[in-house]
């Protein structure tokens, strides 16, 4: 990087900061650095999860071939060319563990708010860098501890990637409930233990790193979405560290959390009395439920800023988006009991999460609106980010569609863990947050390594994507409403599951489609990293503060001082100006470059005028709610 | 440039900093060595917990028998995609040069999103033509499942319905707006009309569908029958058993401590569960003897251990080897008596539990003697039922799709699942168009290697008479010491069905 002035000024004030090989790329404390480290983690993780669907679609397809393939990668689990129940089911949780937890938790947040959140709030980096630092570790960590698990002699964690006890408590009860039971719990540990110095890092510098002007209702939709993720966050994942660490008592220390009146084959009677199976699943859910926005508000954070950019537009309703996220994110806390209403919890406490539910679908609704609104009169230019969240929105609808019918307690008797949920969560959480994960790479890869990546490249990884996307899950929706359970090793033991072959093997067919599309993606990156075309400052002409840097990055972001904001980050096409954008970082012409705006106080650098917390949209809204002002 | 070098200086407010790392001699306060020194100790015990399950390397390894085909058809395949990856960077590099736009990838791709919408649209049209014949729906073979029918139907107009609107618009105004650079983006941020508009709408629409699922989950959760007649059905990895009250039309009490080989349900009757606990005894005599005898045998096993080091046998026999060091391993560690210990003391709650049950006379009221246990359902078409359920060892779940039943069985949480058969096989066959068409109740509740094949079929009858000719067939849980057959008694007034309860710690 050619700082080097800068550095040497920098390095004047703490001797021992070099930037050592090891300081600027392993144990980093720069934001942009972790975050590039959390997406090429990110990405690892996804080719695995991604292979692992692959090998057990294989299975699915094609059960009574041998696929010689599988022996040579998965030795005894692959005997004969077959793939073993047991390792099934260990393909399936820990694809289900990789993709929600590491490519779409980790992998996607730890990505993007580690980048933009100091670049577009105009803060020279994360409040404690130094946490930011453990966080990537830690989750660094944990995935290590999950790929380990994976060769376990008995196997890794088996019990489906909600582990659910008895059968992940109990040694005994399958073979993947051992030692690779045990190491997803440590795993997942550690990835909690990321996630919360991730998310307080983000949330504090939200609040309190802001640059002169930034007050919070200009804030891009990206961070607002971030925000709110880092809150959820916080607040629900020691909810399931609770939950694993009961786990982890009733396995090892003969404690009954969620054990009782079990009598195991080949054991007898266990001593366990008075636990309860579903006081896990109240705790898992708790988190799981928040869980899922947590994968899917920064991929709409993201989309929102991508399509307003490319549709040369302001987006449309910007205060209801964020009164919508945020409606999402408080209610996503009151729904969890959706996901058991057959557990033989009590009817009338389903009948509350019933309704629950159904509300969280009209602040999801708006949302969807406003991105066709945005879309509407717009100038659209089609690079590969802007495809990826028009896919996204699609999936967002077709997948969210679905959700009413499962939200709704006496219709989710029939589609409860049937394909029909499959479908309903790939196309929602799976692909759409996906879709925006993409969608921010393509757009944000000449902020992250200033270089562009391929445009045709990129569109020919969408549409294949994208169709094979939509070939894989929109037809499971037809096997679930037909009655068809899932985690099913294979379907061919039972007669009246057998009309489904063929759909099996078109899915199978068009996910090995979707897969070798991938390559696409994986070359374009790689290779632009190193050998892509040069960017310029601001590819897109945006108006966000990230694109106010140099290409080149640098510590502390900035060469001179920060960029004070005059404006929303939205001002496209605006009328009164010749370009179709206007930077938020510009001001006024009209107005003399110093003067500040109405409202706002002069202050240092890096310290919220203090008037524009309560100014934000976050403090009117609620005191609308409450009928304040 | 004031402020960067504030912020460096903040960074320097860390105790992690200052603090001097001495580990094992080495003497450092480099931040880095110290961060890895952290992790490290914090993986160790990870990698040692881990190392000796961790299967070190492919026992043989042997490219020979590699699947060499498929490597070398998954190595091309990769290669020639990415020949053709690399190609489009050589083709956009031309464009450059001759500084001529080839392709208009704006236009192509506006095209593009319309093409895809109509083949989609034609797509979701031939999923319904195709495989709409394959869904359950409209043949509901129970009664509230008919309900639950029609409130799909009124979710599916309304949500297919906004799918193809918004769909439609996605990628018409992909289409329409695509990008011209003589024309300026429209410049608005919001109409409150439209917005309220579009939360309203739903809002109403949603409150419709939250009405109706209400008063229908309430229904049919609720809204139970009084006479209807009780089935137990019991899920064990893997498979499914069912109880039948049997005579008496009372349904015994069950509880997991009885369960034995003999006693597959553990229902409370005095000589199963009496010899359950002689079973149990001799076992706790046959593992104090091993336990007595561990100083020996701890010694036959360190002589064998000592003779495969000695001899090279460990490593000729790797996987025979591994076997007896783990069992050595727990002999010489104390785990192998600890375990014993804790058997001998789970077997000697389970009698104490089972001896306190036995004095209880509300339990053991012989009411289990009759019970019939079955492995196969038989329901009669038209007569309300509730299905009682109950697992033996992880959760399972009962799901009969036909019926529009499913409820999970939890072990230690006894549930259940009130309905009414409206079809019988019989008349679902003749529908159906398949004589070979039955009922089935599987699990749907991941439980284990063979879950997938976890099932027990229900048959429907159409009259009493055929359920009673059935229900002679099956044996009681103690057979009857050979009476005279004894005649159906008259039909009981089926009020006086008593609810079996299970017992409960
Ligand atoms: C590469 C494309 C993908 C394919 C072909 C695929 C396919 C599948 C299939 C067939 C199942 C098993 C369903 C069952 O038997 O229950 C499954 C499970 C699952 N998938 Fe995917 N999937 C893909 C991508 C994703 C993504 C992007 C996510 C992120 C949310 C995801 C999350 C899950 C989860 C959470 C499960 C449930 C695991 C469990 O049952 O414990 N998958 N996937
Ligand atoms: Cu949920
Ligand atoms: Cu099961």
């Amino acid at each position: 990087m050619s700082t080097a002035a800068l550095h040497a000024e920098h390095d004047s004030h703490h001797h021992d900061h070099k930037e050592s090989f090891i300081s600027k790329y392993v144990f980093s404390m720069d934001h942009k650095m972790i975050s590039r480290q959390f997406l090429i983690t990110g990405i690892i993780m996804g080719i695995i999860g991604m292979g692992m669907s692959l090998l057990f679609r294989l299975q699915l397809a094609w059960p009574d071939e041998q696929f010689g393939i599988l022996e040579t990668l998965l030795g005894k689990w692959g005997k004969d060319g077959k793939i073993d129940p047991n390792f099934y089911m260990g393909l399936v949780t820990i694809h289900g563990t990789i993709m929600v937890f590491y490519v779409l938790t980790a992998g996607l947040s730890g990505t993007f708010s580690n980048l933009l959140i100091p670049l577009q709030v105009g803060a020279r980096d994360m409040a404690s860098p130094f946490m930011n630092m453990l966080s990537y570790w830690f989750f660094f960590m944990s995935s290590v501890v999950l790929l380990i698990s994976i060769f376990v002699e008995t196997g890794p964690a088996s019990a489906g990637w909600t582990v659910y006890p008895p059968l992940s408590a109990l040694e005994k009860a399958m073979p993947g409930s051992g030692m690779g039971m045990t190491l997803w719990l440590v795993a997942i540990a550690l990835f909690i233990v990321s996630s919360l110095l991730g998310g307080i890092n983000y949330i504090s510098t939200v609040l309190n790193m802001r640059t002169k002007g930034m007050s919070m209702n200009r804030m891009p939709l990206t961070i607002w979405a971030f925000f709110f993720t880092a809150i959820l966050g916080v607040l629900s994942f020691p909810v399931l560290l609770g939950a694993a660490l009961f786990l982890i008592f009733d396995r090892s220390f003969g404690t009954s959390f969620y054990l009782s009146d079990i009598y195991l084959e080949g054991v007898g009677a266990l001593e366990n009395i008075g636990g309860s199976p579903v006081l896990y699943q109240h705790l898992f859910w708790f988190l799981g439920h928040p869980e899922v926005y947590i994968i899917l508000m920064p991929a709409l954070g993201i989309t929102s800023e991508v399509i307003s950019t490319n549709a040369r537009k302001p987006i449309f309703g910007y205060t209801a988006m964020v009164i919508s996220l945020m409606g999402i994110a408080i209610l996503s806390f009151i729904v969890w009991g959706h996901h058991m209403f057959i557990t033989g919890m009590n009817p009338f406490l389903g009948s509350v999460f019933m309704i629950l539910t159904l509300i969280i679908a009209v602040p999801s609704a708006v949302k969807a609106f406003n991105y066709l609104a945005t879309l509407w009169k717009g100038n659209l230019r089609f690079t590969p980010a802007m495809l990826f969240s028009i896919g996204l929105v699609s999936f967002f609808i077709s997948g969210g569609l679905t959700g009413i019918y499962l939200g709704n307690a006496a219709m989710d008797i029939q589609l409860h863990d049937s394909y029909f949920v499959v479908a309903h969560f790939h196309l929602v959480m799976g692909s759409a947050a996906i879709f925006g994960m993409f969608a921010g790479i393509y757009h944000w890869f000449p902020k992250m390594f200033g270089r562009m990546m391929n445009n045709t490249l990129g569109y020919f990884h969408f549409w294949f994507t994208f169709i094979s996307a939509y070939l894989v899950f929109f037809p499971m929706h037809f096997m679930g409403l037909a009655g068809v359970p899932r985690r099913y090793y294979q379907f061919t033991l039972l007669k009246e599951f057998d009309v489904w072959m063929d759909v099996n093997k078109l899915i199978t067919v068009a996910a090995i489609i979707g897969g070798i599309a991938q390559l696409f993606f994986l070359w374009n990156f790689f290779y632009s990293i190193f050998k892509g075309k040069k960017s310029t400052q601001n590819p897109w002409e945006s108006n966000t503060l990230e694109w106010s840097t140099p290409v080149e990055h640098l510590h502390g972001n900035w060469p001179g001082e920060i960029p004070t904001v005059y404006r929303g980050p939205h001002e496209y096409s605006r009328p009164d100006r010749e370009l179709d954008y206007f930077p938020q970082y510009l001001p006024d012409e009209t107005a003399p470059v110093t003067a500040p705006q109405e409202g706002e106080q002069t202050a240092p650098t890096e310290v919220v005028p203090e008037k524009t917390v309560e100014s934000s949209v976050f403090f009117a809204a609620i005191k609308r709610v409450f009928g304040l002002s | 440039m004031a402020d960067i070098s504030k912020f460096a200086r903040r960074k320097n407010l860390f105790w992690f900093r200052k603090m001097k790392l001495n580990l094992f001699g080495v003497k450092s306060n480099s931040l880095f060595k110290k961060t890895l020194a952290i992790f490290g100790l914090m993986l160790t015990p990870i990698f040692l917990l881990a190392a000796d399950d961790v299967v070190a390397a492919p026992t043989e390894f042997n490219p020979m028998a590699w699947d060499w085909s498929s490597i070398l058809t998954l190595v091309l395949a990769i290669l020639i995609i990415l020949v053709i990856a690399r190609s489009f960077d050589i083709g956009s590099l031309t464009e450059k040069i001759t500084g001529k736009t080839i392709v208009s990838w704006n236009n192509v791709n506006a095209w593009a999103g319309i093409i895809f919408l109509v083949l989609g649209l034609i797509g979701v049209w031939y999923e319904m033509k195709v495989h709409g014949k394959y869904l359950k729906l409209g043949d509901s073979a129970s009664a509230h499942g008919e309900t639950l029918d029609s409130m799909f139907y009124w979710t599916f107009g309304f949500t297919f319905f906004v799918f193809v609107i918004t769909e439609v618009l996605l990628f018409y105004f992909m289409y329409k707006y695509k990008y011209d650079k003589n024309r300026k983006a429209a410049y608005f941020f919001h109409n409150n009309k439209l917005e309220i508009i579009w939360t309203i709408v739903p809002a109403i629409v949603l409150t419709f569908l939250v009405l109706r699922g209400f008063s229908t989950w309430t229904k049919i959760t609720t809204d139970i029958d009084k006479n209807s007649e009780e089935i137990e059905v019991f899920g064990y990895q893997f498979g499914w058993k069912a109880r039948y009250a049997g005579d008496d039309k009372q349904m015994g009490t069950a509880n997991f401590n009885f369960i034995s080989g003999s006693n597959p349900l553990g229902v409370a009757e005095d000589s199963a569960v009496s010899s359950l606990v002689q079973e149990l005894n001799g076992e706790i005599v046959k593992l104090e003897a091993v336990k007595a005898a561990i100083e020996d045998s701890s010694k036959l096993w360190k002589a064998q251990y000592d003779r495969y080091v000695s001899t090279g046998m460990s490593s000729s026999y790797p996987e025979e080897f591994k076997i007896m060091k783990s069992k050595y391993n727990d002999l010489i560690s104390g785990a192998y008596e600890r375990q014993l210990e804790k058997d001998i003391k789970r077997k000697n709650t389970a009698i104490k539990r089972i001896l306190a049950y036995q004095k209880d006379h509300e339990t053991f009221n012989g009411t289990a003697k009759d019970d019939k246990i079955t492995t196969e359902i038989v329901i009669v078409k038209n007569k309300p039922y509730i299905l009682k359920f109950r697992a033996r060892d992880v959760i399972h779940s009962a799901y009969i799709p036909e019926f529009r039943v499913q409820m999970n069985c939890v072990p230690g949480m006894p549930t259940s699942f009130a309905f009414t058969p409206i079809r019988t096989t019989a008349e679902a066959r003749a529908t159906k168009n398949d004589p070979e068409f039955d009922y089935y109740l599987f699990c749907n509740k991941i439980c284990g290697a063979a879950h997938y094949n976890m099932k027990i079929k229900i048959t429907v009858v159409g009259s009493e008479e055929e359920y009673k000719t059935w229900l002679a067939t099956q044996t009681p849980f103690v057979a009857p010491p050979a009476a005279p057959a004894a005649p159906t008694a008259p039909k009981a007034d089926s009020t006086a069905v008593k609810q079996g309860t299970v017992v409960k710690n």
